[in-house]
């Protein structure tokens, strides 16, 4: 795929910064769960409330608007896989906790992870998505952004 | 230790496959489809070593408020807006504008809650992340 030099539209990025909102709502309610079930009840619960909260956003959006069907090329099977990635990531997390990482170096580390494999991602493309060239600035951006999250994560801790 | 660092990184690095998988699900279907497959997947994997493991239906388990049982929901809202944005915006960029959002929410989450925090180092934290925003979205 060629690189995307486009402009960042700046609706896009505050979708994405309020988005990080509804997570924080998820992490506690699902946590919340976890404390009364557990962990693998919890995410179980998730996934499966998910799945039919899914299903009646897709009927009602179909009712109010039917889209054109057949149009795009099917995805690989693999693309199917990110719900086995995220549930992993859930036993992963759980255990780590329990170490002597506690929450905020399995925060700061997941952090680490996610940057790290995110710059690969669009540096190469991965996965058939379109890559991106990024500025000296977004360098900056990023230690910004994670140098103040970890600020707020040991500030907490 | 190493093992608690790896599976701490692995985490995070399976949180940025997944949006990129969900992602490239969503370019040929869309992206609420894709959180369809997301979440009934993960349930299928779950499902499967719950009756392995044992534990899906554990002693106490409906006493968590009824309000808790939505954030399957918030979810599926949560990954059709990662797998729509990240071909829009980037990888990096979704990560880490979702990381920054999580932050702040997260704090003022603690402060309406009356949590006790550093608040220096918080404020602090929270401007960084506000200037990185503001220079992310710079033309």
């Amino acid at each position: 795929m060629p690189a995307v030099p486009n402009p960042l539209d700046p609706a896009h990025l505050l979708l994405a910064f309020l988005s990080g909102g509804l997570l924080t709502l998820m992490v506690d309610f699902n946590g919340l769960v976890g404390l009364h079930g557990g962990v693998l009840y919890s995410s179980w619960v998730a996934h499966g409330t998910g799945t039919v909260a899914a299903i009646i956003f897709l009927v009602a959006l179909h009712v109010l608007k039917p889209s054109a069907s057949g149009t795009r090329r099917p995805a690989p099977l693999w693309a199917y896989l990110g719900g086995i990635s995220g549930a992993v990531t859930v036993m992963l997390t759980s255990a780590s906790v329990n170490t002597a990482l506690a929450l905020s170096g399995t925060l700061a580390l997941g952090l680490a992870g996610q940057v790290a494999f995110s710059l690969a991602s669009d540096r190469w493309g991965l996965f058939g998505l379109p890559r991106r060239i990024l500025r000296p600035r977004n360098g900056l951006a990023i230690l910004m952004i994670v140098g103040g999250s970890l600020l707020i994560i040991f500030g907490n801790g | 230790m190493v093992t608690a660092i790896s599976f701490a990184l692995a985490a995070g690095i399976l949180v940025s496959l997944s949006r990129q998988l969900n992602g490239r699900l969503a370019l040929s279907t869309s992206a609420l489809t894709a959180s369809f497959w997301n979440h009934a997947v993960g349930f299928a994997a779950l499902t499967l070593l719950g009756l392995v493991i044992g534990g899906l239906w554990p002693e106490g388990a409906l006493d968590a408020p009824w309000y808790a049982y939505f954030g399957g929901t918030i979810g599926v809202i949560f990954v059709a807006s990662g797998s729509w944005l990240v071909a829009r915006i980037g990888a990096t960029n979704t990560a880490l504008l979702v990381i920054g959002g999580q932050m702040v929410s997260g704090v003022v989450l603690d402060a309406l809650r009356g949590a006790s925090a550093n608040t220096l180092l918080t404020a602090l934290g929270v401007a960084l992340i506000i200037g990185g925003m503001a220079l992310t979205s710079r033309r």
